[in-house]
């Protein structure tokens, strides 16, 4: 056994990974080869330095937020398949997820208004439910390039009624969005601009700025939906219902304009 | 099946910390990693080494992440931040006793700084090696075979000491 040989099993014989006869030919070897015995001992210290890392652990708040948007999904739910290879525990995660959010007998259109308000509270529980503070529309806009693989189309950049305040990424569904925070006194509320491709959109029900939209209320949020062309828009917050529709008439008109 | 994944979420938080350097971009990292991992469930085979399955999918959300880095004018780039595997300084020759005490006086952060000058590929072996995962789940995460994941380790370790001369205090 030369030098390369024995080097490239140090590690396996000190995790005594060897069989014996490789074993012995690597300690035969070591026997007259004071070069390979310091390589072994400097790795052995570089294997005890290792173990000097921390063990660090996701958070609490990074598996519930996990569990809640991964695992308990509606989708895998209703996929008798994957539910099966996902096991009892996500069976009774979801089960408890549904009723928790009375999801029961609804169809995947109710499930897009359902994850807009889960989606609504995570930015606001999030530790910087703004990344980017709002010097206006422009300075914002331009900050997510580079984060999405899409350019969030959105002009109206705030005024005394709804002042922007920034904006962040954030996951809408299962897809990276734009988040952005508007405030209406002390309300907060958040525009989602994400790519509109393969979702379960509501039949519209009224127009907003031109848009074809539809509104819902869950669990005393608001939340209204349109797309254009390829981007979909969630608005969502407890502010009025009223004043949530003259905020998405002014995004939707002059967005799309 | 991503049930089962959560059971993976602290050793999938670690390697992306060690590749982010923060634990606000490694959740991002994670969480990247799921939303992949739900998007091609479908292409996963039950039954297969799901661990391995999403650490390959953490890397390569890393790279793709890094390589957009690189390239948004905004956060970074080229001019701001060298990349992982940037060449370290030149250092001085050190008898194999000195190598040694300078080894066993580093701490956890100077690894961690080491670690982070190391290739991708390079964190990602010594890593995974750390974690557990045999060569061939390894292998699967790297996309090489499964003969080349010792040769890797090797030169990694080798690589990391070395690097850990600069750290040592």
């Amino acid at each position: 056994m030369d030098c390369n040989e024995a080097s490239a099993k140090l590690l396996d014989r000190r995790r005594n990974k060897l069989d014996a006869r490789v074993a012995a030919e690597l300690d035969a070897h070591l026997e007259t080869c004071e070069a390979c015995r310091a390589e072994d001992a400097k790795d052995a210290a570089l294997t005890a330095a290792l173990d000097k890392l921390p063990r660090r652990r996701a958070s609490a708040a990074l598996k519930r937020s996990l569990e809640t948007r991964w695992v308990a999904r509606p989708r895998l739910a209703r996929t008798g398949g994957m539910l099966a290879a996902a096991g009892v525990g996500a069976a009774l995660a979801a089960a408890a997820f549904f009723l928790f959010f009375g999801w029961h007998g609804r169809g995947s259109s109710d499930a897009i208004f359902a994850e807009a308000v889960n989606d609504h509270l995570r930015v606001l529980y999030a530790e910087h439910p703004v990344e980017v503070q709002s010097g206006g529309v422009h300075q914002v806009k331009p900050w997510f390039a580079g984060r999405l693989d899409f350019a969030p189309v959105l002009a109206f950049g705030g005024d005394d009624e709804f002042p922007l305040q920034g904006g962040a990424v954030a996951y809408f569904l299962d897809r990276k969005a734009a988040a952005f925070e508007f405030k209406r006194r002390l309300h907060a509320i958040t525009l989602f601009v994400f790519r509109a491709d393969g979702l379960s959109w509501p039949t519209p029900s009224r127009s907003i700025g031109g848009q074809r939209a539809s509104i819902e209320t869950q669990r005393g949020f608001h939340v209204l939906l349109w797309r254009r062309d390829d981007l979909g828009y969630a608005l969502v917050s407890d502010v009025d219902e009223r004043e949530l529709l003259t905020l998405g008439a002014k995004i939707a008109g002059e967005s799309h304009e | 099946m991503l049930a089962e994944a959560l059971a993976h979420a602290d050793s999938l938080f670690r390697l992306a910390y060690h590749f982010t350097g923060t634990e606000a971009d490694a959740e991002d990292l994670v969480q990247d990693t799921f939303a992949r991992a739900f998007g091609a469930a479908s292409q996963f085979t039950v039954g297969t080494n799901l661990r391995a399955w999403l650490f390959r999918i953490l890397r390569n959300a890393y790279i793709d992440s890094y390589r957009r880095e690189l390239v948004n004018p905004v956060r970074g780039g080229l001019d701001d931040e060298a990349p992982p595997d940037a060449s370290p300084p030149a250092r001085e020759l050190l008898r194999d006793d000195e190598e040694l005490e300078r080894l066993r006086s580093v701490v956890a952060e100077d690894i961690e700084a080491a670690l982070m000058t190391l290739t991708v590929d390079a964190r990602t072996v010594v890593l995974l090696d750390l974690e557990g995962l045999t060569e061939t789940e390894i292998s699967t995460v790297l996309g090489c075979a499964v003969g080349t994941v010792k040769s890797r380790l090797t030169r990694a370790r080798a690589l990391l000491r070395e690097r850990l001369r600069d750290y040592a205090r």
